[in-house]
């Protein structure tokens, strides 16, 4: 029998980057849509373990409300509680997420896999559906916004705020630059909710994005390492 | 003469007038000494190093300024007026570092370390500051500067640069080689380069490029507000496409239609450019959301 691509996604969850089972591979070998999944969660773990180079960690709760935020979305499935899956001990590639610098990279990738997604597969009829329909029907792209919009601008507003550093030019230098990009990403949104086949505008929101995560980045590790690595 | 015989000579008012100066001149020079840190750092390393040294320099706040000279030697002063700072610095072969750390736990603005370091002309460079300024001259070899809101100037410098800055300008005199620069609200200024490939980047700063085009460059240019503006010769040969989406493209040049490679339809979003410049071998792509792109030959 076929696998499904439901079947496909939960197997390649639990595998984690080790080998398919047969059957799931050949799934892999006839969808482009799981190939094309498949191929952005490699990118993001190995651009994740390149970049775990010692940072700290951000609160907790932004990382369960991440973990919770993308398992409603089911672009990740709960196979356990989410207490076991923080634990410590646990040495899967999620832990690898739970640093800054690891959070932009994969959000700005999860943006553009999604973008792409969403650009190549749903936005025609997202557009209609928005059309007929008073119901607010996001595309990817959008929603993926939503978990940047409520889980990286808390870790912004807590990596500015909690700046190790009495040097007020850099970190309102650092503020400004953020309300800067919040804006630019704010005008990006509009033009691309308005036309949502102009590639230009979407390449401008996801640079907008990548943007936001290098600062972001670069706000905690200089907040967090006194100014200094 | 001795002061004995002018002070009685100058009678008993000049001589309470001269005490008076005297307290004042003493007190003045108090309050001197006191403006002056007691622990304010200055000093002078020099390391000796083998052709193309790697030198890395990490500060928070000052000037940073690097110069050439023929010798294989590196040579580092500094000074930290504050004294809240000290410098560390190490040599590891041909690899120099020099390291502000702060004395306590937070930094604060007043803390301020100015380096003045001379390497040889071939050298590699690593910068990273937050605030200040870095300038550097007459440097053959790859750079990185990584800054928050310092400002920075290149001049005669040649080698694969790359500029990350979160607020701060770059100034690039006659700058050679290949350059990548990225800021979010600071503005980039080429003048006179002679780039093979260029990539600059600013969201809400403006970009000015004032030169030529080599042959086989590639030139890519790309705000998301501001002014890109482009001057070039006419002798040039290049492939362009100028972009915006919200704002104007203004050509003051003459291109004929684009003869290499695929067509190149109307956009229906923004306004756009496409043309070819004599040959057409370099190839410029210049690209805003909502900024001004104006291009113009020098001539």
């Amino acid at each position: 029998m076929n696998m499904k691509c439901e079947q496909f996604e939960r197997i390649l969850e639990q595998q984690e980057g080790g080998p398919l089972p047969k059957q799931a591979a050949a799934h892999l070998e006839e969808c482009n849509t799981c190939r094309a999944l498949s191929a952005d969660l490699g990118a993001i773990r190995d651009a994740a373990l390149e970049l775990s180079a010692g940072e700290e960690a951000p609160p907790e709760r932004i990382w369960v409300s991440l973990r919770n935020q993308l398992e409603a979305e089911g672009l990740i499935r709960n196979t356990q509680p989410v207490s076991r899956a923080l634990e410590p001990a646990r040495s899967s590639w999620w832990s690898v997420w739970q640093r800054p610098a690891v959070a932009g990279a994969f959000l700005a990738l999860l943006l553009a896999a999604s973008g792409a997604i969403g650009f190549l597969s749903n936005a025609p009829q997202i557009s209609v559906q928005s059309q007929i329909s008073p119901r607010q029907e996001v595309s990817p792209t959008l929603t993926a916004d939503n978990v940047f919009k409520e889980e990286i601008l808390t870790v912004g507003n807590d990596a500015v705020s909690g700046l190790q550093r009495q040097d007020t030019t850099v970190t309102q230098s650092i503020r400004r630059n953020l309300q800067l990009v919040d804006n630019l990403i704010a005008i990006c949104e509009k033009s691309v909710r308005e036309q949502p086949d102009n590639q230009m505008a979407r390449d401008y929101l996801y640079g907008a994005y990548q943007q936001k995560a290098e600062l972001l980045a670069a706000a905690m590790n200089r907040g967090m390492t006194g100014g200094l690595q | 003469m001795s002061a004995l015989p002018y002070l009685r000579a100058a009678g008993a008012g000049h001589t309470r007038n001269a005490i008076r100066l005297g307290t004042l001149g003493a007190a003045m020079a108090g309050l001197i000494l006191a403006a002056v840190p007691a622990h304010a750092d200055r000093a002078e390393k020099h390391f000796q190093v083998q052709p193309k040294p790697k030198v890395t320099v990490r500060n928070s706040n000052g000037r940073i300024q690097i110069k050439t000279w023929a010798k294989t030697e590196v040579q580092v002063n500094w000074v930290n007026a504050s004294g809240n700072s000290v410098v560390d610095t190490e040599q590891a072969g041909n690899r120099i570092e020099v390291v502000t750390q702060p004395v306590g736990d937070q930094i604060s603005a007043s803390d301020k370390t100015d380096f003045e370091i001379t390497v040889p002309a071939e050298s590699e460079l690593s910068v990273r500051t937050d605030s200040g300024s870095v300038t550097v001259d007459a440097l053959r070899g790859d750079m990185t500067f990584d800054t928050v809101d310092a400002n920075l100037q290149l001049t005669d410098v040649n080698g694969y640069m790359v500029v990350k800055t979160i607020d701060g300008s770059l100034v690039c005199n006659r700058c050679a080689g290949k350059l990548e620069a990225s800021s979010i609200s600071g503005n980039m200024q080429l003048m006179s380069p002679t780039l093979d490939s260029l990539r600059v980047q600013t969201s809400s700063g403006n970009i000015l490029f004032d030169g030529s085009f080599s042959s086989r460059g590639i030139y890519i240019m790309k705000n998301f507000s501001g002014t890109i503006e482009v001057h070039f010769s006419a002798n040039d040969s290049f492939d362009l496409n100028a972009t915006s989406l919200k704002g104007d493209v203004i050509n003051q040049a003459s291109f004929k239609p684009d003869t290499h490679g695929s067509a190149h339809p109307a956009s229906k979003w923004g306004h756009s450019l496409f043309g070819t410049m004599n040959d057409g071998h370099a190839k410029v792509e210049l690209s805003s959301f909502s900024g001004t792109i104006k291009i113009l030959t020098r001539d």
